[in-house]
């Protein structure tokens, strides 16, 4: 389970860290009260996706960190400029879709889940994560791979790295990609294949007249 | 004195048998050089496809040299930039990726079909033995060239690798036990996989492997041209066809095949996509170890048996097998094709389904 996971307990505010230690509790009340706005992790949706794809994937799904929103590292909270912390927390407010976000805590991905469904949207999602399939723009596809944003989301794939997906989807969408290519090659295999079996023949040809 | 005489004079006797310098001419070596054919002529052809996917190695290598940067902060991002911003980069890591897959899976074909076919029969000991040490080059290849990319699974597997490396010495006797550890501190250099393991395993990739290949398959080479190529089947073939040019050209316009067939492959399904993308991040010291760390499929023969058997079990098994292997030659003598088509047949199997299946027979029964 990943940390995005772990670190749920103390960070929704549905599930108190009743059990936690007491550090924990005070880590977590000190958090509300410096932020305006508590950090939020939804990792229904990196469960949904590990159990839809059977494949591993981390907080860096949406995040610009791999290890979720929370901490002191590159994209986490607890390293953020106050110029960032302005981003996040207008990021915070994008209730309704379309409106610009860039959120320093999310990926190119995570804003723009944010900017297509807006923030109250996506939160009701949680109890249905798929739902977020149909919910995503259809077209959109950021990596331009060929295949959309909502697909790599289901399929647990990279939306970010284009030489990331599934390898069978991939594969027809590069072959129609790159058909010129293909063509040419074939053509110059053929033509090789051609020059070099007619030099077979010619060769055995001559070698049976000179055993004759 | 006398016994180092017979041992001298039985030595000499064995090479001259081996390697006949009447033959080593022109003439006997290239021009007279027939190939039979029967039902199992397409096992000649896998020797010549290994070769084809090590060229390949070798050309797609030499481009990623002029990019790749063996510093433990630079190495991803200069893979990152070759796959993104090098024009043509992301197809040449492609086919290497691909075609070093490709070699190993040749590499294990020809060896069985050699197998199978007896190809290892007086005077080809030598032939047999280059290339079984050919296959154990070739692996080695596969398991610095995963290092190279810096990533997650990079690393955390070779880590584990490793780490194996020095489990052996637990079951070695006396002064030997010391003989893996320090194996696993010359090839790590450090106290974790750092800087200097990739120095190191770079140099090993892209310097002594290549020569010390090249080198092996000269003499893999030079032996099967000299011997020329074994019978193959109990009947003496009927038929032959001339190795200059026939065969070559038919050899030649199978690589032409088998390249567009790697050309579109490597153009179309990009080698890291059958990975997890958390695997594919830079390797991160200070982070966790992700979930699904394992080695190349090639390995996976291997692999989940470690994971599911005592490691002395698989440490036994592959001893005897590399054993077997080398001294095959001897240990097979009288043993007809027919006995050794079905230990070929049973080993592939084995292979194929650890490969195929290995994860979900693990999943079976760890569960």
């Amino acid at each position: 389970m990943s940390l995005c996971t772990t670190r749920k307990h103390l960070l929704d505010p549905a599930e108190p860290a009743l059990g936690a230690s007491g550090f924990a509790v005070f880590a977590a009340l000190a958090c509300c009260t410096f932020f305006s706005l508590p950090a939020f992790s939804y990792p229904e949706f990196q469960e949904f996706v590990e159990k839809h794809s059977h494949k591993t994937v981390n907080c860096a799904m949406c995040h610009t960190n791999e290890n979720g929103p929370v901490g002191e590292g590159k994209g986490q909270i607890g390293s953020l400029s106050p110029d960032e912390m302005k981003r996040l927390n207008s990021a915070r407010g994008a209730l309704e879709a379309g409106q610009n976000v860039d959120s320093p805590i999310l990926n190119k991905f995570g804003n723009e889940i944010i900017k297509a469904i807006g923030k109250k949207k996506f939160v009701q999602l949680k109890g249905d994560p798929s739902k977020l399939f149909d919910a995503l723009p259809g077209k959109s596809d950021l990596d331009g791979d060929g295949i959309p944003d909502a697909q790599e989301y289901m399929d647990g794939t990279d939306t970010l790295n284009k030489f990331h997906g599934d390898p069978g989807k991939l594969f027809f969408v590069n072959l129609s990609r790159y058909k010129l290519h293909i063509v040419l090659a074939i053509i110059a295999v053929l033509s090789l294949n051609f020059g070099l079996l007619h030099l077979v023949k010619g060769i055995s040809i001559l070698q049976s007249k000179k055993g004759g | 004195m006398i016994d180092l005489d017979k041992a001298a004079h039985k030595v000499s006797g064995f090479l001259s048998e081996r390697i006949p310098v009447e033959k080593l001419n022109f003439h006997s070596m290239v021009e007279k050089k027939e190939v039979p054919i029967h039902k199992m002529s397409w096992g000649y052809y896998t020797g010549g496809l290994t070769m084809f996917f090590f060229l390949i190695q070798v050309v797609t290598g030499l481009f990623l040299l002029f990019y790749y940067q063996p510093t433990v902060s630079d190495a991803h991002v200069s893979v990152e930039y070759i796959s993104h911003y090098v024009a043509g980069g992301a197809l040449i890591r492609n086919m290497h990726a691909w075609s070093s897959s490709c070699m190993i899976f040749c590499a294990m074909v020809h060896l069985l079909t050699a197998f199978a076919m007896k190809s290892f029969e007086k005077p080809r000991e030598i032939t047999w033995i280059a290339g079984v040490l050919l296959l154990f080059i070739t692996f080695t290849f596969g398991f610095t060239g995963y290092l190279l990319p810096w990533n997650q699974i990079a690393v955390n597997a070779t880590k584990v690798g490793l780490q194996s490396v020095e489990y052996v010495g637990q079951y070695l006797p006396g002064q030997l036990a010391d003989v893996p550890r320090i194996l696993r501190e010359t090839f790590q250099g450090e106290a974790s996989v750092g800087q200097s393991t990739l120095g190191r395993f770079y140099a090993l990739h892209v310097v002594i492997l290549p020569l010390l290949l090249a080198s092996l398959l000269g003499l893999h080479l030079l032996m099967v041209q000299l011997h020329g190529m074994s019978q193959g089947v109990d009947k003496p073939a009927k038929k032959a066809e001339k190795f200059i040019s026939i065969f070559v050209f038919k050899d030649l316009s199978l690589w032409a095949t088998v390249f567009l067939a790697l050309f579109v492959v490597a153009l179309c399904i990009p080698f890291d996509s059958f990975l997890p993308f958390p695997l594919l991040a830079p390797f991160n010291a200070l982070g966790s170890t992700p979930q699904g760390i394992k080695p190349e499929w090639y390995f996976f023969f291997v692999y989940y048996p470690l994971e599911l058997l005592p490691f002395w079990v698989i440490l036994l098994a592959s001893m005897v097998a590399v054993a077997v292997l080398i001294f095959a030659p001897w240990i097979f003598k009288g043993t007809s094709r027919r006995t050794l088509g079905f230990i070929t047949l049973s080993a592939s199997a084995y292979l194929v389904v650890m490969t195929v299946f290995g994860e979900q027979i693990y999943e079976f029964f760890k569960h």
